[in-house]
């Protein structure tokens, strides 16, 4: 393998589609930011999202169905999320990790009793239907297979800008997390408005589980969001919570894992296998050498 | 009368014992594996545990399964578990080199075996059975060069290890067998939990011009098989028969019976259990082989070639192939 493989059409093409999973969570993750919640839980919610999906194509024999089984995981745990943190008022970080591991040993426990296969899941009888792809011809003539939720991700960045940047609701949001008493001044609830963000996180995070299990693959596996989670939370962060810079942010580190995994044949394994977390230490020193020059100037 | 009492029910219970011991007829001891990684891999901890249920079947055995999910500071508290409860402990993975050792001095009385790696000396109540994967995967490359059409086929490891490459340098002096002119590109996951990622090494393969791909990455190789079938393009099944999971794209598999070296071990052990040594299960001995699938499943391999590959595999046996290893 040389260069030419490293940087070339299919290697675009798969930082698109692995980048959706990371997308999708990270709009997810800042609608929590939002309304001032840091949601570590992102990585439970989409290891939800992405059994709820199997079960539901599986069961139901429609992929439409796996898409409403994610939807309403995402959405019970989102609301699981912002009782705790919301009504109970607990520490955020804390109950986001133990739901990440309570996602990971649910879906174990489940897939192993409802099913009852261990590990991963391979139905005996029935099948689990894909979500839909399409195939483009690129000019140079190459093929390209998308499936459905890529464009659809794309779609749901505008969707969350356009909410976020020119609708009341998207100030609502922004003003219960930064100032909740001058959202109480103007009588919105600012606590109603965190449930919003929670549950809408919970979606979307439904949603990448979703794409993860249907989209990307056609199974179910262990913990198989594998940690992508906080690396939406890290994209989020970077992006500095703009659905924007938070998309680029997610197809910039899906490029260095692709094309860092690509660079195997001409650079040493075990030195690739380091690029993904240089990149975001690298990313982050830029991100504060930014911030610390704009200090400086204003 | 008390007395007597306490007597006569002390020879029941004795003597009902005794009876069921009896009517269970041979006994084998019981048998705990601790697989490094997790279930559901349709591979190598798979293939472990399947020796560990047909005993149950077969004997009654008293059975227990520990999983590690990869979590290397649970090897050692999973290992010493085993041993409480169980007479052999099977430690599955090669993972355990730094734990092992220490819960085998910890248990004197215990047996122990050590899956898919050796010690340089090996305590008596220890043995350690290394399969000669790189011979199976010879066959897997010759088979793999012979049906290239684009000349290049490629491997997907789990991680630059060296149990890993020792099934990598058996594939690629395989295919430089069949074809000296075939280049064989290796990509590693550095997961063996991971499909998507799995996906993604065999992507890169297959852009890059490989139409075969051969996968040695467990839970990982799922997103091989994934990728295989979304190109259009071949594969290869590791240490389980992986042909039925996807016929059309699934050519073959590298079989490694673990489960029959557990089960062989578990069920004779004076034959088999020889503590401080390494049991080689290889290729002659039928616990390393190429597999093509069930009957009625698609086969993409001519006879002529599975003539070959016969003709190889008796050229191993008898030692006029000398297959290279990253191990010993």
């Amino acid at each position: 393998m040389d260069w030419s493989t490293v940087f070339s059409m299919s290697t675009l093409v798969n930082t698109v589609n692995t980048a959706t999973i990371v997308v999708l969570a990270g709009l997810g993750c800042l609608l929590t930011d939002q309304v001032g919640i840091m949601s570590i839980g992102i990585d439970g919610m989409m290891t939800a999202g992405a059994f709820a999906a199997v079960m539901g194509s599986w069961l139901c024999g429609s992929w439409l169905m796996g898409i409403v089984f994610a939807l309403a995981a995402g959405l019970l745990f989102g609301l699981f999320y912002a009782v705790f943190v919301v009504r109970f008022k607990s520490d955020e970080f804390i109950i986001g990790v133990a739901m990440n591991i309570f996602a990971v040993a649910l879906t174990t426990f489940m897939l192993r009793s409802i099913p009852g296969q261990t590990g991963s899941f391979h139905p005996a009888t029935g099948t689990v239907t894909k979500l839909p792809a399409f195939t483009l011809t690129l000019p140079g003539g190459t093929p390209v297979t998308l499936s459905l939720m890529v464009p659809l991700s794309w779609l749901l960045v505008a969707v969350c800008w356009v909410m976020m940047y020119r609708t009341p609701l998207g100030y609502w949001l922004h003003a219960s997390g930064e100032h909740p008493e001058s959202l109480r001044s103007v009588g919105r609830s600012p606590e109603r408005m965190r449930y919003l963000g929670s549950l809408l996180c919970g979606l979307l995070c439904g949603l990448s589980g979703a794409y993860l299990s249907l989209g990307y693959l056609s199974t179910f596996t262990e913990n198989m969001s594998a940690s992508r989670g906080y690396v939406a939370v890290a994209c989020v962060i970077f992006g500095r919570s703009n659905p924007l810079y938070v998309f680029l942010a997610a197809l910039l580190f899906g490029f260095i894992d692709t094309a860092g995994q690509r660079m195997q044949g001409v650079v040493d394994p075990t030195l690739t296998a380091t690029f993904p977390y240089i990149g975001t230490i690298l990313m982050m020193v830029l991100l504060a050498a930014r911030t610390a020059i704009r200090k400086r100037r204003a | 009368m008390k007395k007597f009492l306490a007597v006569l029910l002390t020879v029941c219970l004795v003597a009902s014992m005794a009876a069921f011991s009896l009517a269970e007829g041979k006994k084998t001891p019981s048998i705990a594996i601790v697989v490094a990684g997790s279930l559901g891999d349709r591979s190598f901890y798979d293939s472990a545990n399947s020796g560990v249920e047909q005993l149950a079947a077969d004997f009654g055995t008293e059975t227990k399964v520990i999983e590690c999910k990869e979590d290397a500071s649970l090897y050692l508290s999973s290992l010493l578990e085993a041993a409480e409860s169980c007479d052999i402990i099977a430690a599955v993975g090669w993972q355990f080199f730094d734990s092992l050792g220490e819960a085998s001095e910890a248990f004197p009385n215990k047996k122990f075996i050590f899956i898919d790696n050796a010690f340089d000396e090996i305590p008596e109540n220890m043995m350690c059975i290394c399969y000669k994967q790189n011979e199976g995967s010879f066959l897997a490359g010759y088979i793999a060069a012979k049906l290239s059409k684009t000349g290049k086929i490629g491997a997907v490891g789990g991680e630059d290890a060296d149990t890993i490459n020792d099934f990598l340098v058996g594939y690629e002096a395989g295919a430089a067998y069949a074809n000296p002119d075939i280049i064989v590109e290796r990509q590693y996951a550095g997961d063996y939990e991971d499909p998507a990622k799995g996906k993604e090494c065999a992507l890169a393969l297959y852009s890059s011009g490989c139409d075969i791909v051969f996968q040695v990455a467990g839970k990982t190789g799922e997103g091989v098989f994934e990728a295989a079938k979304e190109t259009g393009n071949l594969a290869i099944g590791v240490d389980g028969d992986q042909k039925y999971i996807d016929p059309e794209h699934i050519i073959c598999s590298m079989v490694k019976r673990v489960g029959k070296s557990i089960y062989d071990v578990v069920s004779d052990p004076d034959t088999y259990f020889k503590g401080g040594t390494v049991w080689s299960a290889n290729m002659e001995t039928g616990y390393i082989d190429v597999t093509y699938g069930e009957e009625g499943m698609t086969q993409q391999i001519s006879d002529e070639i599975k003539a070959e590959v016969e003709n190889i595999r008796q050229q191993i046996i008898s030692g006029a192939i000398i297959v290279p290893t990253t191990l010993d």
